[in-house]
């Protein structure tokens, strides 16, 4: 009985602890490069001085506004399309699919475990060799789609899963035609998880390097000239760079949770499975 | 494909299953098929040559430093895959206990490192190991000499992989523990099981499909890791994802990547089946897709 005493006691601060030292362990490089990309003395800026002379720089360079844009592009229609096509197969799955759910699911979730430099090499071989095509924004966007879906699926079934199909029965009893129905009842209610969904894939999308790479050819993405540049070592616009799309990534998520905080948005909790006591 | 199943006679179901399917099969499938096809080709001088042998697999099979690849890729992310669920256990654990009111945000702390990109955390980790980097920078300033294992070796390649892979592994045991009931626990508590036991016998078994989801969600990228050798691994850290993607850049040798590919993609489906040969999904509280 004492031994089971000593280790619940430990037990608090032990997983406290781990817990802090991970997130130390997460957040120190972005921290670091965070302070790097705003001084001077870039690599060790410790006490920094301060300065935006990499920032401008960066917005001032040509290559880096057309990787931007293109990289934009890609995750924006990504999003849109893995989001569509994983809307439609979440109800698919949980209406339509009967016995052969799993047969689906097998199918829909695969491209999680298959790597992203096999997707990306082996849509180059499918495109370049069979089809005969060059690379192209709208093959690399496809192939992100791929990978995004099944992401996407699985944010929209955590949404799904206790969706309550009685609502859309209903109204169709009541006359409401199919299509009518979706976007009168089951939109509304379930637009939260497709709209985390559309946030996750774009972001993916955007920072994707391994896929898109493959696929655009000549086309800069900013992560394919990050990747360029990085092969010369490292350089205060690097820093600068990462920095400002950690900015921009913190700053989504971080209106995301105050939407979901405030109870604008749920997305699928269950507090009632919460633990009652110790 | 479809067609041999009987879905149902509903035609909105074939809306909603086909239109998916028929994506994944053409722009996933098929040039995973097309990938198998060129792996039986061969390149000469930038040339593909349409001959059907099996020289691709006999060099990958008899050309060494392939082989060490593969094995140093394999080691690495076993060791890699095992570290990030041992360290994810506790933390997801730590915050769905003590976590409360601020467990959604502890959880999007861990997830939202993951969604900034490879490239862009690549460059945040030579900012930590790298010989201009945070660690030896410290350790200058306090006028001790620079490490040299966190350069450009194996070991930092394993941190650099830790480091980009822990928080989807921390996210996927959040996610089992969070529909996982706790008053099992409770229950099993009053019944005189102590916290060890309570865990082997009720706590990891009931998620234990979530960790191995969590295990092969980090096993495959880490297998063919292309970015975390190339810029944090060095001269002797060369993994075999890295020697993948060169083939079909600098050498030009689309056939041999092709096979390679190919290994790389049955050794991954090998390595995601074997771990859940371990699972018993009614054991492991799973009732279902859909199914509530």
């Amino acid at each position: 009985m004492a031994k089971g005493n000593i280790a619940r006691k430990l037990q608090k601060p032990a997983l406290i602890g781990t817990m802090l030292i991970c997130y130390l362990f997460l957040y120190l490089p972005i921290l670091h490069i965070g302070l790097g990309s705003v001084s001077k003395n870039y690599s060790f800026p410790y006490p920094p001085q301060l300065t935006w002379a990499t920032f401008e720089k960066l917005a001032e360079n040509t290559l880096y506004q057309t990787a931007l844009g293109n990289s934009l592009l890609i995750g924006v229609l990504t999003a849109l399309l893995s989001t569509l096509l994983a809307c439609l197969a979440t109800m698919g799955l949980l209406r339509h699919a009967g016995r052969h759910t799993v047969k689906f699911l097998i199918l829909f979730i695969a491209p999680l475990f298959v790597a992203e430099v096999l997707l990306g090499l082996s849509s180059l071989i499918f495109n370049g060799l069979f089809l005969q095509l060059g690379g192209n924004l709208f093959s690399a966007i496809l192939a992100n789609t791929v990978h995004c879906f099944s992401y996407a699926l699985l944010i929209i079934a955590t949404q799904l899963y206790r969706y309550d199909w009685r609502l859309d029965d209903a109204a169709m009893v009541f006359g409401a035609t199919p299509l009518r129905t979706f976007f009168e009842v089951t939109l509304p209610l379930i637009w939260p998880g497709l709209f985390g969904a559309f946030i996750v894939c774009f972001i993916m999308a955007f920072n994707n390097l391994e896929i898109s790479f493959y696929l655009l050819g000549a086309t800069p993405t900013l992560p394919s000239v990050a990747w360029g540049a990085l092969r010369y070592g490292i350089k205060p616009e690097l820093y600068a760079l990462a920095s400002g799309v950690n900015v921009v990534v913190f700053l989504v998520l971080g209106v995301m949770f105050v939407l979901m905080r405030t109870g604008a948005v749920r997305f699928g909790h269950k507090p009632e499975r919460e633990r009652s006591a110790i | 494909m479809i067609g041999g199943l009987r879905i149902s006679r509903d035609p909105r179901a074939w809306i909603f299953l086909g239109v998916p399917s028929v994506f994944l099969v053409l722009l996933f499938v098929l040039p995973l098929v097309s990938m198998i096809v060129l792996s039986f080709w061969r390149t000469e001088n930038y040339h593909i040559i349409q001959d059907w042998n099996v020289d691709n697999y006999y060099v990958i099979a008899t050309a060494g430093a392939y082989v060490t690849f593969l094995i140093r890729s394999l080691v690495m992310a076993v060791i890699v895959s095992a570290l990030c669920v041992a360290i994810a256990w506790p933390v997801a654990y730590g915050v769905i206990v003590y976590g409360g009111r601020y467990k959604l945000l502890l959880s999007l702390g861990f997830a939202i490192p993951f969604l900034t990109g490879e490239v862009l955390r690549v460059i945040a980790l030579q900012g930590l190991l790298g010989p201009l980097g945070l660690f030896n920078g410290v350790l200058m300033a306090l006028g001790a000499a620079p490490l040299r294992f966190i350069m450009y070796t194996n070991f930092a390649s394993a941190i650099g992989l830790v480091y980009l892979y822990l928080p989807i592994v921390v996210t996927v045991i959040y996610l089992s523990l969070l529909n996982f009931d706790m008053r099992l626990i409770d229950a099993a508590r009053i019944f005189g099981a102590g916290p060890f036991r309570g865990f082997i016998e009720v706590t990891w078994p009931l998620n234990l499909f979530g960790t191995l989801i969590g295990f092969a969600l980090c096993f495959v990228p880490c297998l063919s890791a292309t970015l975390v050798p190339r810029f944090l691994g060095g001269p002797s850290g060369t993994l075999y994802g890295m020697a993948l993607a060169q083939q079909f850049g600098e050498s030009g040798t689309w056939a041999l990547g092709a096979a390679m590919g190919v290994v790389l993609f049955l050794l991954s489906i090998a390595g995601v089946l074997l771990v859940f040969r371990f699972v018993d999904l009614r054991r492991s509280g799973f009732t279902g897709f859909g199914r509530s």
